[in-house]
């Protein structure tokens, strides 16, 4: 394997991890875009998706479809939390409406073990996502999960942009999200394109939790909580809020993860987080609001 | 859920007490003697703690059954302390101060040995871990800690020698999870082992419990100038089914070896064919081909919990209670100091996983090792041994 081999698999490896982490990444940000909320019940939203679509497949409904149901099946969840949880506390103050989102996780996460036990069980890939393509001899190789990943990530990103920029929901959102009560006084439904934010938000969830967990191999109640932990170091890296920057965000920690790993000694790539952490750290201080809000104070 | 696991331990203890009854009519006696149990029935740790705690339940409602101890019956205290240090220390807490347990067993992993350690060595309650392996845990804690299991100094050296000897393997690409105490120090024993019997490591890497992605490292691998023989993984049962389907995805064929941490249904669910030409050491082979005395263990395991042992942590735990149960009995009457000298005392135990005896002053037992390969998406026994060169713990 050449020097050159070996770069290109690690940035194959780069890309892959980072579509993962830019996908749910871009989730939390929509959500926290309009509503002003760190909605850590993000990471509880795919592990519904990926449960559904587990169950649904071992009732015998093919991967596709099922995939499918486990999407709508976390869109759903979304728009209930959003309901039944956020909505009643939507203007109290911002340390109750992130309690109240720490609380939504815990129940979420209970209900799951007391459902389906905290055991992990085998997340059933159909073999042709395993299989796997060798370039260059074999030195450079990537699976069809691999490539779905990016795939999925790309198609979904494009069809967000398409939303947000021409929809009028979409560009609802964007007017909501700079400014809610003038959005309010224009005349703008806030009820409804917070919900149709939740449900967009949660869909992405749903992908992300499938493709997490196909990733990972198995599934369990408590498999969110490593994902939004990434996707929140990737939405603050990007910008909290911008969905731009937690797309950015998403491979910049992908790339730094893998990179640390390919091109450090590993005596030094065993402090692998610890690096991360630290860069991360040294750059707020530098740019206080992320690569693409220079100039915004984060405020959670 | 720990709710609903007090619930069962309250009925079984119920039900046991209700048959000593039967048979004892004096109130007093029937009073059970309590052991305390902590189990992590959720988080990283379940698909070991979980078969561990049915071996240990079959034990106790098979003690009781003949007559209980020291004409009481037994009775398992169990909390769910969910892989999760602070968890394990209100668990041991609530053992210790209100439920006056003489005697506590539990975990399969060092970690959790350790988190719970210091509370039971002040209290002076003798503790027993069924599946925890690190020889250091005694000296870590102290004199009432209690390994039933051998040390990980023993099966990583019978690993390297099998590696060595069996697989003709003579360099070695070594990957650990530094994310546990356990996985750390099999890594360094394997390596002295490995080493001393001439063996060379090539290369070295690292990555950390909960990781998913370990493209990174195998690309690393497959950049080597020199091609390792086999790859020596210090892994958990979560991770390992994920690391073979990502090296076997990137083409590489290589034997695979590690340690106890494997015995989970996992390997195989999650590895699928990957884990064809895997070999790890434990205390037991529980699959088709199995020893009579395990047969007849899996029997009564089967017809106890409705399915065959999941791995070799059933019969550790069912063989633990049985040995706290035999130092009870020898200590003549259920005092903690008086049970911890019985238990060290303890010689000649036959048990399900071997036979055990505590050398005076030392708490690790010597117990040969059972080497399970992979084939065709089945286990079989690859080797039994003890080991010719152990490193110091």
């Amino acid at each position: 394997m050449s020097g050159f081999e070996y770069i290109v698999q690690q940035i194959v490896n780069a890309v892959s991890l980072g579509s993962l982490y830019a996908l749910v990444a871009v989730g939390l940000s929509i959500v926290f875009g309009v509503l002003r909320l760190t909605n850590f019940a993000h990471g509880d939203v795919m592990m519904v998706g990926a449960f559904t679509t587990v169950l649904l497949n071992a009732l015998g409904l093919p991967f596709v479809p099922a995939m499918a149901a486990g999407v709508v099946g976390a869109a759903l969840a979304g728009f209930l939390i959003e309901r039944i949880a956020y909505r009643p506390v939507r203007d109290a103050p911002d340390v109750t409406r992130l309690l109240t989102s720490l609380a939504v996780t815990y129940i979420l996460e209970n209900l799951g073990i007391l459902l389906f036990t905290s055991s992990p069980r085998n997340f059933p890939l159909p073999a042709i996502l395993n299989e796997s393509w060798q370039l260059s001899g074999g030195a450079i190789t990537f699976t069809n999960i691999n490539l779905l990943t990016i795939a999925l990530t790309f198609v979904s990103l494009l069809l967000l942009g398409w939303f947000i920029t021409r929809t009028t929901t979409g560009l609802g959102m964007r007017a909501a999200a700079e400014d809610m009560p003038a959005a309010q006084l224009v005349g703008l439904d806030v009820n409804r394109l917070i919900i149709v934010a939740f449900l967009v938000a949660s869909a992405y969830a749903g992908i992300a939790g499938v493709l997490w967990a196909a990733q990972a191999g198995v599934v369990q109640p408590q498999m969110g909580f490593t994902p939004l932990l990434k996707a929140f170091v990737a939405a603050i890296i990007g910008g909290f809020g911008s969905i731009a920057g937690a797309l950015l965000g998403g491979y910049v920690l992908g790339a730094l993860e893998i990179f640390i790993v390919a091109f450090l000694p590993s005596s030094v790539s065993s402090y692998r987080d610890a690096i991360v952490f630290s860069i991360l750290i040294a750059f707020l201080l530098v740019r206080p609001g992320g690569l693409l809000k220079p100039n915004r104070e984060i405020k959670l | 859920m720990i709710t609903l696991t007090r619930r069962n331990t309250l009925g079984l203890g119920l039900g046991a007490a209700a048959a000593a009854l039967l048979t004892s009519r004096t109130a007093g006696a029937a009073d059970p003697i309590k052991i305390g149990y902590p189990a992590n029935l959720t988080g990283i740790q379940a698909s070991l703690d979980g078969p561990m705690l049915n071996g240990a339940k079959l034990a106790a409602s098979e003690i009781n059954d003949a007559g209980g101890v020291l004409g009481r019956p037994i009775e398992l205290v169990v909390y769910d302390s969910k892989s999760d240090a602070t968890t394990i220390s209100t668990v041991a807490s609530q053992l210790i101060d209100s439920d006056k347990v003489v005697g506590i067993i539990g975990f399969a992993d060092s970690d959790s040995v350790l988190a719970i350690g210091p509370q039971v060595q002040t209290a002076k309650i003798p503790f027993i871990t069924p599946g925890a392996t690190s020889p250091k845990l005694p000296s870590q804690i102290g004199d009432d800690i209690f390994l039933a299991a051998f040390g990980d100094n023993v099966q990583a050296a019978v690993g390297a020698e099998f590696a060595l000897n069996k697989l003709k393997a003579k360099t070695c690409y070594l990957l650990t999870d530094i994310g546990a105490e356990y996985t750390t120090l099999l890594s360094d024993y394997f390596v002295s082992a490995f080493e001393h019997g001439g063996g060379k490591i090539l290369e070295r890497d690292t990555y950390k419990t909960g990781d998913k992605t370990f493209t990174a490292q195998i690309a690393k691998l497959k950049a080597m100038p020199e091609k390792p023989d086999f790859i020596f993984s210090s892994s958990l049962a979560e991770e390992i089914g994920l690391i073979l389907k990502q090296l076997r995805q990137a083409g590489i064929t290589l034997p695979v070896v590690g340690g106890d941490g494997y015995d989970s249904p996992l390997l195989i669910e999650v590895g699928g064919e990957a884990a064809n030409d895997t070999y790890f050491t434990t205390h037991a082979f529980v699959g088709e081909g199995a020893s009579p005395k395990v047969k007849a263990f899996s029997e009564a395991y089967k017809k106890a919990t409705g399915k065959e042992p999941e791995n070799a942590f059933a019969p550790l735990g069912y063989d633990t209670v049985k040995l706290m149960a035999d130092a009870i009995k020898r200590a003549g009457e259920p005092d903690p100091a008086k049970i911890r000298d019985a238990l060290a005392a303890t010689s000649g135990l036959e048990g399900v996983t071997g036979t055990i005896t505590y050398r005076p002053g030392v708490s690790v037992p010597d117990k040969s090792v059972s080497v399970i390969g992979v084939k065709d998406g089945k286990l079989f026994l690859a080797d039994e041994a003890a080991p010719s060169f152990v490193a110091e713990p």
